[in-house]
Order: C-alpha cells, then structure tokens, then sequence
C-alpha cells in the first residue's frame, strides 16, 4: 500500500492504494464517483473510458502507480453543470437506452470531437470502436456526433 | 387484473395538502383505512399531486433500458392533461402484498400493453376530480371544464385553475364510478417522441444502477465459483487471499438450495474486502480444490453426440393435426426436409450481475436491479431463514437484462454473505462470472419437413430437441399459416449449462428453422417467398381438432388455437399488406444483389417483418447488410422514439447472436469469458435501419422483444439469396459463407 497523488476533475486527491489498483476502481471505490463503469476489466467494452491529459484511456487496465502527475477527467468533470455539447447533443438526440454504457461513450466522443472537429464517419467508427453498447444505440450515437460537428460548424 | 370500477382507485391526502390517488382493490382499501396517517404511504402504484402541481409517479416495473418508466407515466399524463415537465419519477420498492394487484415481474415485453388500462383509468380519473373541484369552485357544470397542460380550463372563457390550486379541493371529491379515455386523435403526448426521463442523469454519469449501490459500512464481495456447472467445493487455502491488501475475511458459498428450479446457484469461494479491485485480486491468490463432478467431461462434441441419439427416439408428436404421415406415402406427394441448429448464448449484460444486501438479524435489506423482485424475496427467504414479509427489496435501474435479471441468483448469494458477516455487503461478478456462469439461451436443433403436392404446400413437421429449460418446444400450431397437416415432435434434453430467459426466448430458437423452411419451401415449389406467406395467410382460418387431451376445467385446446390464430393471421396480414402497398420487398430487389424475408409474432401479440437487403462482399464478413427495413404491427405506439430504439436494438442484438454467437464447452467448462471471445456488435457493423409501425387504433403489445426472433432467418435468408448457400446454423462465420 502506497499513498498517490492524482489531480481527477481540476482537484488534488490522495488516495491509499496497492499499486497495480487500476484507475477505475480508485475512481469507483474510493473516491465515490460512479459516473465512470466497470463493463469488462480487460479493455474491451470502452465503459471505463475517462480521459488522461486529454486523452481518452480505458481506466480498467490502467494502474494507479502511473497516475502520479496526471490530469484525469471523468464524466462527472467533463463539464460543470453537465453542458458540455456532447452532452447536450445526448440528450437532444436522446441516445440513451439503459445508460450504462453510456458516460464512456460521451467521454470518448468528447475526446474525438477534441481532437477532430468535423469527423468523417470513418474517423466516428475508429474512434467510437473500441465503446460497446449491448442495447444497440449506436444510430443514435452517431446521429449525436454528428449533430455535435454541425454546431461546432456554424 | 380484477377490479371493480369501485375500488380501482383510493384516493387519500397529502400530507402536506394535494391529491393521492391510489390504484387499490378492497384489501388494499381496508389496509388504507388502518393507515390513517396517510402521510404517503409507500404504495407500490401511485399518482400524488402536490399544492405546486408538481407530479408523484411511483414505479414498479424494473427500468432496463427499454423506457417503460417513461412510457408508463406518459400514458398517465395523457388521460390527466398533466405539465410532463411537472411530472417525477420514483422507484416503488417491492412488496409483496400488491402481487397480483400490480404486474410482478417485468419481462415478456408486456410492460406497457399490461399497465395500458390502468395507467389511462388513473389519469381519467384524478383529471376529473380535479374538474369537480373547479366546477364547485366556479359554480360551473363539470361537461364546461376540460385539462390541459397542468390546467383545468373553462370552455368559452379565459379562466384557469392550475391542478397545485385544486390539488386539496380534489382530494375531497369522491372517486367517480366510470371514467371515459381521450380519443387518440386528441392525443398530445402518446405518439410523441418525448425524452426519456433518465437521460438527463445519464448524460452527467449519475444513474441508479445496482452496482453504484454505496452504503455506510459497505464491504465488498466477489465469488471464485466452480468453473464446471454443478461442481462442488471440497476444500479451500485462504492463506496467501488474506495477505492480499483489503481482504478480510474469506467464506465458502455453499449449495444453496433456490426456493425453485429456475434458479442455479454455483458453489464457490467468496472473498470479503474493503474494494471490489481488492476482492477480486483476493481470488487470484485462492487455492481451490473441487469436486468438478458429472459434468467435468462435457464438451462440444458430446453434447452433439446426446443430439443426434435423441433424434433417433422421436415417438408421439406433441401435436398433430390432418394426416401427414397418411399422405407422405401417397402419390402426388413429395418431401423436403433441413435441420436448423441455434446454439447457446450469453447475455453478455454491459452492467455486470451484482446485488448488495443487508442482513439486519430478523430483516433483510436487497438492492438490486431485477426483472422480479417477487423471486428475490421468495429465494433471499429461503436463503437466510427469515420470512419473506422481512425482506425489503429495493429495486434499481438496470444496465440491461435481456431477461437475465429475472433471476435472483446474486441477491441469494449477497444475502447469504452479509448474514455471516452481519454487515452490508456489495457483490459484483466480474464480466468473465457473467459469462460464465450465465443462465444461457438453450440450445435447439430443429428438423423440418414439409410436404409438398404438385406446387403446393400442405403440411409441415418439425421435429425439435433442445436442452431444457423452463419452457417447451416451439408453438408451431399456434403460428397463422395454413397447414392442413402438421405434427409437431419434442424432445428435451439435459444441458451442460444453466438455461434461462434469453431476450425473445423460445421464440428466437423457434423462428430460426420456421422461417428459413418457409423460405426453401418457396423455392421447392418455385414461388416468391413473400408469396407464399402470402398464400398460407389467405384462407380464413378453421377449426382444427387437435390430438391433445382438455383437462377438466380448461376450454377445448382447438378453441383457443383457434381464436390465437384468427388474432395473428389479421396481424401478419397487416403486415403483409403494408409491405406490399409501400412496396417495401419490391424495392428491395435489386440486381446483382440479393433480399431475405422473415416475419413473426412474439408471443401471440406484435408481429414483425424484416426484410434484409444484402451484397457480396469479400472483405470482412464475405457479404454486406446494405440496409434492414423493419416492420410491426404492435398497436398504438406510446412512444416512437423508444419503440423504433427497441427496434434497432433488438436488430442489433439479434445480429451480435448472428455473426459473433454461440458458447463452447470444453472440460466442462464455458470457454467465452469476455468480450473479446464473446464479442458483440460495434458501432462500424451497423447497417442502415428503417422501422415502419403499421398505424393502428389497437392498445400497444410490446416492443422490447419482437423485433428479435425474424432477424436471424432474414439474413440467412438473405445470404442465399446472394450467395446461393444455405446456412442453417448461428453463428455464420466468414467461413460459413466463403466457403
């Protein structure tokens, strides 16, 4: 057990773990923020998607150790009264189903609308890939990207 | 549900002033007035309305994602003339004393179709009390006064009386004997896309899932359970799981006997730890040993080798009609025959199994998210020894279910837990317990035959082996299409896994062969398929006598078959006859290209047609869905945002089965553990989806399920007609269709 330092949505925490504890359960665990879900433990399912330095990164197989120095957004930092456009654009676009899956998909369309304002629908796929949904909102996903670069346009 | 129009409603007042209305029968009306305080009481099925107008809804159907804890008060603020901004959700906690008085579980797609009266005659009902109450207010007959958006109005004039102003007035008026419904051109929210009342929580990550569950005190569990179904523990090492930083404590589960037999617990080893990070490294460092017993040796092959020896001992058919055996000897007659094989799959649910319990000595406390809470209580009785109506259950949102949460397997295992530990306790699976420990979709093999004199068909048989589960073989009688002969055989078989309600259930298994035979039939007699649905849907349908015994007390069994046909032969019509005046199949055909054709009902009540537009493609998948237009008569549709969703979705999920399905065993042993041999459908493997709702007057029937079952055989379907190969079988790899 080792004590971290880690800044997670603009504040300094520390947090008393082993040190191959992976992100996501110090987020879920023992900072109570359960906005950022466990899906598969394995990188597989996007769930855990939180973004490090700005980049979106599967929290499950991250361990805290690495953390040290590192900026970490989740969704419950992603915006400060939750109108972050990608945000917006779900709840417009109403995409959710059961939502689980759901906080890791806004983060990791966030980050790509980031990164590429005006996506192709390529660069959607590539980047929205590696998120599953078992309830199958996916046409509303990209609808809600979509509609996300339009506004970013005008 | 029995009620009169009396006792259906009671209506009580607020505490702190307003209207409550409560859907109530006698004994609940008596427990009402032993319940004087009636400050509001905890009834699983209410409407309050508060001195600001705002609005109480209280649910109790589980929240799975497929929108019934907002279509269910919208069909409520619809009859009411309610402000749907004013509307709140909240979750009721189950008892057991409204069983029957409200729907126990939530599954078979039937949510909506169920709560369609009840939710109309509650609304109807609270908007003309608060009509009579402006009327005694304005000194105006009641016919003058209408409600709309949270407003009594008076016809004629300006006036208005918010329902908050009138709330305490209304609650004094006497509940009328007989309420009217709006008439549904007048509908201004059923039929409209309006938002689910969860998204705006989901979209800040806030969501009330079991597995956020976070009490005072709360330990954290998880459970190394037998890798082989039925297999026991013999003995366990603990010593290295202890050292694990954040393990406390380490127990065995026993076998634990399920109040019933839907229910399977595994035996295994729990660790007890301050995280659930810290609970599952706990289990890396136990040292096992079990008795994997008689299923140790089970694999694949073996289970086809049980398969075809059951084939081999077809007797009595479940059901028989007409004279196929007489016939198929005779001349003029010929045969064609397949077999169709729908393997096992997971759930694959994205919010792992979990459930947190509290055993407080004489009571005990579950919060879960389940399809049936009514279980949970039965089982978690049984489980802890203490009577059921000591159980709480408070039921959460669910990331997804699929029908795996209609069992209470996790809530037995928590509850079991916090009695040892007489503490709070959160058990979560890990995705790979999820998977392999599901309780899967059986697996069935369907022969089919059909008989076929000169260019028409007039009988079919279907001989069906599948490992059990809680319900049998396929309802081919039950199915609109005229056959004169039929003969349906069954053969069960025990599985190597624990089986259980798998999104569409038995139907999914049963269209697969039916619809894919209908489709080699059409090309036997040289017809097009659509055609030929079309012809054995054309004859009114008549009585048929069945081989089956009525047992005392039941109405004649070809009496029932006969009214359940007649419903669904109207529906598929429908459904035909939409297809054809929108031109849907012919647009379809294109050349170089090729279409399929499937359609179904779904437990007797939606019916649904895709047709499945396909070409060949020899990167990737070895042919490409262009596009897959949907459609359903399932009655009105309350909402059409989350209707055409459930369409996609079951599309979707149908189509994950499709390409990525089906589970091996190996050593007895489920070899899929995670998504990445389990895989589901991403988001680049969407095909465009078009949904059509035939328009209709009739209540609703359901969404969450039907649109499931024809996807499979529309795309095999599809796939020869494009490729010219016919597969029969889930999964269809690359392979499958290539080779």
């Amino acid at each position: 057990m080792a004590t971290y330092q880690l800044e997670i949505n603009g504040e300094q925490k520390s947090v008393e773990a082993d040190a191959d504890t992976p992100l996501l359960w110090v987020i879920r665990d023992h900072l109570k923020l359960d906005g950022t879900k466990y899906g598969c433990g394995i990188a597989q399912c996007g769930a855990c998607t939180v973004h490090i330095d700005g980049t979106p990164i599967r929290s499950c197989v991250i361990p805290i150790s690495r953390m040290e120095g590192k900026q970490v957004v989740t969704i419950e930092g992603l915006s400060e009264i939750g109108d972050h456009p990608v945000q917006e654009a779900w709840k417009d676009i109403d995409v959710p189903q059961c939502g689980y899956c759901q906080t890791g998909q806004i983060m990791s369309a966030a980050a790509l609308l980031e990164r590429i304002p005006q996506p192709t629908e390529e660069e959607i796929y590539r980047a929205m890939k590696g998120n599953v949904c078992r309830c199958g909102t996916y046409p509303r996903i990209v609808k809600a990207i979509k509609s996300v670069a339009k506004n970013q346009e005008s | 549900m029995r009620t009169t129009r009396r006792d259906f409603l009671k209506v009580t007042t607020l505490a702190g002033g307003g209207l409550m209305l409560t859907m109530t029968v006698p004994v609940v009306a008596k427990m009402l007035q032993e319940d004087k305080e009636g400050s509001r009481v905890d009834f699983n099925h209410f409407l309050s309305i508060d001195r600001d107008g705002n609005i109480v809804f209280q649910l109790t159907a589980h929240e799975m994602g497929q929108g019934s804890g907002t279509g269910l008060p919208m069909i409520l603020a619809e009859e009411l003339g309610a402000d749907w901004s004013k509307i709140r959700l909240e979750r009721a906690d189950y008892d057991k004393k409204y069983d029957g008085l409200i729907r126990p579980t939530t599954g078979g797609s039937g949510t909506i179709s169920w709560y369609w009266d009840p939710m109309r005659k509650m609304g109807a009902t609270a908007r003309e009390m608060l009509k009579k109450a402006a009327s005694q207010q304005w000194a105006v007959p009641v016919e003058q006064l209408s409600t709309k958006n949270g407003f009594v109005l008076e016809a004629g004039t300006e006036r208005k009386l918010s329902f908050g102003e009138l709330a305490d007035e209304a609650a004094k008026v006497e509940v009328p004997e007989e309420v009217t419904f709006k008439k549904s051109e007048d509908y201004t929210l059923v039929g409209k896309p309006i938002q689910n009342l969860i998204t705006e929580a989901i979209a800040v990550g806030k969501g009330n899932y079991g597995i956020n569950v976070d009490l005072p005190e709360m330990l954290y569990a998880s459970i190394e359970k037998c890798p082989v179904y039925k297999g026991k523990l013999l003995s366990f090492d603990d010593t290295e799981a202890l050292e694990v930083q954040g393990v406390l404590e380490v127990m065995a589960i026993p076998a634990l006997q399920p109040a019933e037999d839907m229910t399977h617990v595994q035996e295994g080893v729990a660790i007890i730890a301050t995280s659930t990070w810290a609970a599952f490294k706990g289990r890396k460092a136990l040292k096992i040993d079990w008795d994997l017993g008689e299923n140790r040796n089970n694999d694949n092959q073996k289970l086809e080798e049980i398969i075809e020896s059951a084939g081999e001992r077809f007797e009595e058919p479940a059901y028989r009609a007409g004279d196929y055996q007489k016939l198929k000897a005779e001349e003029g007659y010929r045969e064609i025959e397949a077999t169709y094989e729908n393997p096992h799959q997971a759930h694959a649910l994205m919010e792992p199994m979990n459930a947190t319990a509290h055993y407080n000595g004489d009571s005990c406390e579950i919060w879960v998210g389940t399809q049936n809470a009514s279980k949970v209580v039965l089982n978690v009785a049984k489980a802890v020894d203490i009577p059921e109506d000591k159980i709480a259950v408070h039921v959460q949102n669910s990331g997804g279910s699929f029908g795996r949460r209609y069992y209470p397997d996790t809530s037995i295992e928590a509850a079991y837990i916090s009695k040892q530990l007489k503490k709070p306790v959160k058990l979560t699976w890990t995705r790979e317990d999820g998977i392999r420990h599901d309780y899967f979709h059986p697996y069935q093999q369907s022969k089919f035959n059909g008989l076929i004199n000169e260019d028409r068909v007039v009988g079919m048989q279907v001989k069906l082996i599948k490992t059990q589960d809680y319900v049998s073989g396929d309802q081919l009688w039950e199915h609109p299409y005229d056959f004169e002969h039929l003969e349906a055989f069954f053969n069960p078989i025990d599985g190597f896994v624990h089986q259980g309600a798998w999104r569409s259930v038995q139907v999914h298994s049963g269209s697969l062969g039916k619809e894919c035979f209908i489709d080699e039939l059409a090309l036997e007699i040289n017809k097009d398929p659509v055609e030929l649905r079309n012809d054995l849907l054309s004859k009114e349908i008549e009585y048929v006598a069945f081989d089956r015994p009525t047992r005392p007390g039941q109405r004649d069994f070809g009496d029932i078959v006969l009214e359940h046909r007649r419903t669904l032969r109207t529906r598929n019509r429908s459904v035909l006859k939409f297809i054809e005046a929108e031109g849907l199949w012919n647009r379809a055909k294109v050349v170089g290209a090729g279409r399929g054709f499937a359609m179904d009902d779904f437990f007797g009540e939606t019916v649904c047609a895709h047709i499945v537009e396909m070409e060949k493609d020899d990167s990737d998948w070895g042919v490409k869905i262009k596009k897959i237009t949907s459609v359903l008569d399932c009655g009105i549709v309350v909402n059409p945002h989350f209707g055409r969703g459930q369409v996609e979705g079951s599309i979707i999920y149908a189509l994950s089965a499709l390409k990525y399905g089906g589970i091996d065993i190996k050593n007895g042993r489920v070899v899929q553990s995670n998504f990445h041999n389990n895989k589901l459908l991403r988001i680049d493997e969407v095909p465009e989806i078009e949904v059509h709702f035939v328009p209709s007057e009739e209540p609703p029937r359901g969404l969450g399920e039907p649109a499931t079952p024809p996807l499979a055989p529309a795309v095999l379907n599809a796939i020869f007609d494009t490729t010219r190969k016919r597969i029969r079988k889930l999964p269809v790899t690359r392979e499958d269709i290539l080779a």
